[in-house]
């Protein structure tokens, strides 16, 4: 615990203040809840997501050397991102200015032409579970629970890119012996790599129960082929859904608003479809944690989740 | 006998008997399937050259053909199994370039979810190198336009234009790329959802919730369709991302 520090500069992302609003204002609520503290990334551009890095691979290296400059400016060494695409982005960055000399120098000399100061030094990325999970961790989420999710069964649905690639996301599997040859740039906090855990743990802190949900809680949701190849999306959907419904989920727990923008959006044309067993709400965790925390649901801005968790919440008396 | 990834063999050259008879042994049932040779001599060997030279395409020379990252892909196993990403490098490296070109139609349908490249026990950044291989092609002209690229021109065009993406914008402007006709406003020339045509699903989607949710959050949507979120101090960054982007082709394809 507490090897990442307490105060981190906070990478939200251009979702996060538009249409997952929900998620940024109860990831500020939760950190406040646990004594961590977030430091806003003043001015940064968008990270390129999936789609940029297919158009251009330098294009994509500036774009996450620009905002890494901006931390580094705020004197920070570690970025937190709350999104499964904009730590992906920012670790895919991190991993070739490391490795790749010519890249390093070649971002620098052009960070310097845009009118931004070059890296002296890379900062680390991490995704907020992770830095939560480190830096409060499951005890302290259960000092803090007034509320308890008491008979809440959530499926933790963690998407792909929390946990993958290891070279960027740099997990390995916990239970493992001889990773230190293969997982050359592991990192001693991250989660493990296919079976992850830390969302169960702090769920279950906080009084939920997690259902079995593997493997369904690191299959793809069609990402960033949500709009653009909407067949494949819609079955990778369907059997995220059904897998968490089959297993008694109540609910389902996000950590990315675009997994959660595509589970929400093919939940809804699935059932207007009639496909069954496919009617799960989604929440992100933050919000599940803030109405543990005795936040109202409004506080936590249930409203906003176009899947309507509300209706399950009250059948259970959490909201 | 099983063919080990049938797909990849075609129907013509497989040749399967009923009963086979060779110098009066009946060998039907165990070797009666043979699939005929082939000769190549159409490869294109700067191809694989130039995949190599690209930062994220160098790791493909270390892939030794295990299938790991096939046998992991969630397209392959769930959608179509002629999407064979480890078939894919094969065909590059060899630069068989028109075998790759009979696959355009599944090539684009990688979903990036890196099974690939994080199980891959040779270190090949597998994703990255499909993508390499997508974008070479497309910049060579091997390849038509497939939808994925247009949503990521799409996508990059606004980073490159705002600094930000906007949900609403993305949304309805892929949309209105796929043939419907949305509404705009007549001054700034947004487009006003659901004035013009929309998919029905989307409609039934945001009416129901309409009622239900908080005046602030739709608010917020508007505002930032009206007018988009910018990064500031973006107009000098911008020219060297643009000019780097030119110099990497990747605006005129």
């Amino acid at each position: 615990m507490g090897v990442i520090g307490k105060r981190v500069a906070y990478y939200p992302g251009c979702s996060l203040e538009g249409a997952a609003r929900a998620y940024d204002v109860s990831t500020r609520i939760v950190a406040k809840e646990l004594g961590l503290e977030l430091d806003y990334l003043e001015d940064y551009n968008c990270c390129g997501a999936m789609e940029s890095k297919n158009v251009t691979f330098m294009g994509t290296m500036l774009l996450n050397a620009r905002n890494m400059s901006l931390a580094r400016k705020q004197g920070h060494n570690v970025i937190v991102a709350p999104c499964n695409g904009c730590s992906f982005s920012l670790q895919r960055a991190e991993y070739f200015l490391e490795t790749d000399r010519a890249v390093f120098e070649k971002v620098n000399a052009l960070l310097r032409e845009g009118g931004v100061d070059p890296l002296d030094q890379i900062p680390q990325t991490y995704h907020i579970l992770e830095w939560f999970y480190h830096e409060a961790g499951p005890q302290k989420v259960k000092e803090k629970t007034r509320k308890p999710l008491r008979g809440l069964k959530v499926a933790n649905y963690y998407g792909c890119l929390y946990t993958r690639p290891h070279f960027y996301a740099r997990t390995y599997a916990h239970a493992g012996g001889q990773e230190e040859e293969v997982r050359p740039r592991r990192r001693d906090t991250a989660d493990d790599d296919e079976h992850p855990y830390y969302m169960n743990a702090l769920l279950e802190a906080a009084g939920a129960t997690s259902v079995e949900f593997e493997p369904m809680h690191t299959q793809c949701c069609g990402g960033p082929h949500s709009l653009s190849d909407e067949a494949v999306s819609e079955k990778f959907v369907m059997m995220i859904l059904q897998t968490a419904k089959r297993n008694g989920a109540d609910i389902i727990a996000t950590e990315c608003p675009l997994c959660h923008a595509s589970l929400e959006m093919y939940r809804h044309r699935l059932m207007l479809k009639g496909v069954p067993d496919v009617d799960v709400p989604a929440a992100y965790f933050t919000q599940l944690l803030g109405l543990a925390f005795g936040y109202s649901a409004n506080d936590v801005k249930l409203k906003d989740n176009l899947s309507d968790p509300l209706p399950v919440l009250k059948r259970l008396g959490l909201a | 006998m099983a063919i080990h990834e049938r797909s990849l063999v075609e129907p013509e050259r497989i040749l399967r008997k009923e009963r086979l008879v060779v110098d009066g042994v009946d060998v039907s049932g165990d070797w009666n399937l043979i699939i005929l040779p082939r000769v190549i001599n159409d490869y294109d060997l700067d191809f694989a050259k130039e995949i190599i030279n690209s930062p994220d395409g160098k790791t493909i020379n270390q892939c030794y053909q295990c299938s790991y990252c096939t046998a992991s892909c969630p397209v392959h196993n769930y959608w179509d199994e002629r999407y064979n990403p480890r078939h894919f490098i094969y065909l590059a490296r060899l630069g068989l370039i028109d075998e790759l070109q009979k696959r355009a139609d599944v090539m684009w349908r990688c979903v990036s979810c890196h099974k690939c490249t994080h199980r891959c026990p040779k270190g090949v950044l597998v994703e990255e190198v499909l993508k390499v291989i997508l974008r070479t092609m497309a910049k060579k002209g091997l390849i038509d336009e497939y939808p994925s690229k247009k949503f990521d021109k799409f996508f990059t065009e606004s980073v490159l234009e705002y600094g930000r993406i906007e949900d609403g914008e993305l949304l309805f402007g892929w949309i209105e790329k796929q043939g419907y006709k949305v509404f705009k406003d007549p001054i700034l020339k947004k487009p006003i959802p659901f004035l013009g045509e929309t998919p029905e699903w989307l409609k039934q989607l945001t009416i129901k919730p309409i009622k239900s949710m908080n005046i602030g959050f739709l608010v917020l949507n508007a505002k930032h369709m009206l007018f988009h979120p910018r990064t500031k101090n973006w107009s000098r960054f911008k020219q060297v991302l643009r000019k780097v982007m030119q110099e990497e082709g990747a605006l005129s394809h």
